[in-house]
């Protein structure tokens, strides 16, 4: 059997965004259903999937329009009390082969409805890879159930074949989420914050900041009660992307509604953040001034480091971090990262770069590659970040970071510390 | 509509059932999907995913590989894989996409098996199909492809078919040896389950075969027919509290809803009562009585349970909620492949 396949960070440096090892490569192998793999391929009841992500909007339900096998594990989803949200119709051999069932779905429609006690606030369908093979007009086909059931009703493009795509099937599904949003008087003292389907973190210092420059409502999905919540969302002045797939979602809003939009990226290096901060201070129009944050946040990591000098981490996918970006963060702060299980794309290939100039021998693994079923854990490594990265490194003290709360900026820093503080002290203690 | 879930959600596909009785016969399985079946098979179908190694993996499709049918591509990566795993053959199992697009599954297994030197079965499964068409077909090609006849019979020696989680609710064939030990033989095989293709290549060592679920019955006639071994029909692993439950029953409608040999088997543990047995899945004609109802739909289910008049109802819980005007008992027996509860889950 071969060993799992890992690239030192310095390595992978030498070589471009374009020069990718096979094993980093998934279109060049077969793929490994790591925990990071199910994540995305399979999310279950932990995290967004398509499926979750389609029900975002408050009072919708959804149509799973495809043979049995997609929409199996949304078992799942019931234990989070989707079970009265979700509809199937199933399709045999020869609907998927000939389509057949497309002039089904208006009344299918409409018989889910007849099921409902109260008149959802739009009906999302779902389609599937068959969708994609045969395609599927799936703008005509919500038109023709909105004719007949007079209900709003929107595509969720769960396209697992075009997951490399520009447009992957989660930018598209927040394109859609957002797609019900009318044109209305934009508000000057409101904004919204895109990217994830779950609300920030309640203490994130980026709601204080952005209340200090006069902004008095914040829009988010995740805090969206009803569907006349939702719909205040497009009254904002400006959204705030903080995740790169909703940009597509957020330039249909520019064009669709005036909204004008600034992308933001979660980071952990504090330096960083605080250059963040001031550019988007600029772009409003105001100082946000985030000395108080930032200041909290270097004790926190200068506090940690004095309490833990020498431990050595393992750093997963799985979690609400860009693995390479968080390496480099911690390195940068003193810390050895040994082992990244991650995908390379060509947005992070950067601190790949950055990695390789502090920290050369940094192992890089492929979550997705085959020979990841014979990965054996390195024996230095005494903190695990990720669920990926705690499964691999089962026995020592870890934290998954995948909270549904969406960290962001220094609050991201705040909580990440405390966490591997608790687990540490947890584990030292003799108590994991 | 005949085909719309209202209230239930999907039951475990074919491609599922495929990978059961794969997953630990020594294969380099592929599934050859773009990466969702595949979720759905190791993220919840396959209850040993975590806690068995097997080479089971997504041959990650794109819309490009389907589109010009890149069949060579797949055979590549197949042949690079069994080059970093060890494998006695290789498994390719179908979902929606090689089904829309008529890929020539026999071609790819003479592709796969000139490439990579391994014996290679390739599946028709489509996703459509429930999880009990997807083990049959598995079962059929294995023993057909793999039983060797060099074999003499062991005393003692029982195989059994059927074994999977899906069927049983159990990781392990512990408790399906135990409950089968005592009534015919000292040496259980549960073929896949603790068991790889070894003793399917030496299926004729077995005295007898024990058929646990319908999905192992037709291959339980060919091994029968071609090797003489003659087989039974049993059914294990409900919970003991179940058991009491449903024994303690007296003068009562019942309905008892699982795969059709353990819903039997239960059956034969009531006595005073009128019983159906009633399942989502494959039913055999020979061992239906009068009453047995295949169910085909969500609405013909609910009708059943309307109509029937039922003072008990022993099914998975989950199809509660099909059923909000039942009154009667409720009785839970778990079925993995209905709501993905194993049994020591209840």
């Amino acid at each position: 059997m071969t060993e799992a396949y890992y690239i030192t960070a310095s390595e992978l440096a030498k070589r471009s965004y374009d020069d990718l090892p096979d094993e980093l490569n998934s279109a060049k192998h077969m793929i490994y259903s790591s925990p990071a793999t199910l994540d995305f391929n399979s999310p279950g009841a932990k995290g967004f999937g398509v499926k979750r992500a389609g029900l975002a909007i408050p009072g919708s339900v959804m149509l799973l329009i495809a043979p049995g096998c997609c929409g199996r594990n949304t078992a799942l989803l019931n234990e989070l009390g989707y079970s009265e949200r979700f509809f199937y119709l199933m399709l045999d051999d020869t609907d998927i082969v000939t389509g057949r069932y497309i002039s089904k779905i208006p009344q299918a429609c409409a018989e889910l409805l007849e099921e409902l006690e109260t008149e959802p606030s739009v009906v999302m369908l779902c389609v599937t890879c068959v969708d994609a093979l045969l395609g599927t007009d799936m703008e005509r086909v919500c038109r023709a159930c909105e004719d007949l059931t007079g209900v709003k009703t929107a595509p969720a493009y769960m396209y697992a074949l075009t997951r490399e795509k520009r447009l992957p099937p989660m930018g598209l599904i927040r394109k859609s989420v957002y797609s019900l949003l009318e044109p209305q008087k934009r508000r000057s003292n409101e904004c919204s914050i895109m990217g994830f389907f779950s609300a920030l973190e309640d203490d994130c210092e980026l709601y204080a900041l952005l209340r200090s420059i006069g902004i008095k409502n914040i829009h988010e999905l995740g805090r969206c009660k009803t569907f006349n919540d939702y719909q205040m969302i497009s009254r904002s002045n400006f959204s705030l992307v903080l995740n790169s797939e909703a940009r597509a979602a957020a330039q249909d809003m520019q064009s669709r509604l005036g909204i004008p939009f600034i992308e933001l990226t979660r980071m952990f290096r504090i330096s960083k953040i605080h250059n963040q901060y001031a550019l988007l201070g600029q772009a409003l129009g105001s100082q946000l001034d985030d000395t108080e944050y930032m200041n909290n946040a270097k004790n926190i990591v200068d506090s940690f480091r004095n309490k833990y000098p020498g431990e050595v981490f393992a750093i997963g996918e799985s979690l609400n971090a860009d693995c390479f970006e968080l390496a480099l963060a911690l390195t940068e702060y003193g810390f050895r990262v040994a082992e990244i299980y991650g995908t390379v794309g060509e947005r992070n290939f950067v601190f790949v770069k950055k990695l390789a100039e502090l920290s050369p021998d940094t192992r890089i693994y492929s979550n997705l590659s085959p020979t990841m079923m014979n990965y054996e854990p390195l024996k230095d490594v005494t903190v695990a970040i990720g669920a990926d990265a705690m499964y691999y490194h089962s026995d020592i003290a870890g934290t998954p970071f995948n909270e549904e709360e969406q960290p962001f900026g220094y609050r991201a820093v705040e909580l990440l510390f405390n966490k591997l503080d608790k687990v540490l002290s947890e584990s030292r203690g003799g108590a994991r | 509509m005949k085909k719309l879930l209202k209230h239930l959600s999907p039951l475990a596909p074919d491609d599922s059932g495929a990978c059961s009785v794969l997953y630990e016969m020594g294969a380099v399985t592929v599934i050859c999907d773009a990466g969702g079946c595949a979720g759905n098979v190791c993220g919840f179908d396959e209850p040993r995913w975590f806690t068995k190694r097997s080479a089971l993996f997504s041959a990650g499709l794109r819309d490009m590989d389907a589109i010009l049918g890149r069949d060579e591509l797949l055979v590549k990566k197949l042949s690079l894989i069994c080059e970093q795993v060890d494998a006695r053959f290789t498994a390719i199992v179908g979902t929606p996409v090689p089904a829309v697009i008529a890929t020539d599954m026999r071609a790819i297994e003479r592709m796969a098996e000139k490439r990579t030197g391994l014996p290679c079965i390739a599946l028709n499964t489509d996703g459509t199909n429930l999880y009990d068409y997807g083990e049959e077909m598995v079962y059929k090609r294995l023993f057909e492809q793999f039983v060797s006849d060099e074999y003499s019979t062991v005393k003692g020696r029982v195989g059994v078919l059927g074994a999977t989680p899906l069927n049983t609710g159990e990781l392990t064939s512990d408790r399906i040896k135990g409950e089968l030990r005592s009534e015919y033989g000292t040496d259980v095989v549960c073929f896949g389950l603790d068991s790889g293709i070894d003793d399917i290549i030496r299926a004729c060592e077995c005295e007898k075969i024990v058929v646990i679920a319908p999905s192992g019955l037709a291959i339980a006639r060919f091994l029968n027919k071609k090797y003489g071994i003659p087989y039974d029909v049993s059914g294990c692993c409900i919970d003991k509290n179940v058991l009491e439950a449903a024994k303690a029953l007296d003068n009562k409608k019942v309905l008892i809803i699982h795969q059709q040999f353990t819903a039997d088997y239960l059956r034969e543990q009531l006595s005073g009562c009128d019983v159906t047995c009633a399942s989502w899945f494959k039913m055999v004609a020979s061992y239906k009585q009068e009453n047995d109802v295949h169910i085909k739909g969500e609405d013909q289910f609910i009708e059943l349970v309307e109509n029937g008049d039922f003072d008990v109802i022993i099914a998975d819980s989950f199809f509660k909620r099909a059923l909000n005007t039942f009154k009667g008992e409720w009785i839970d027996l778990p079925h993995f492949a209905v709501s993905g509860r194993l049994n020591k889950d209840i």
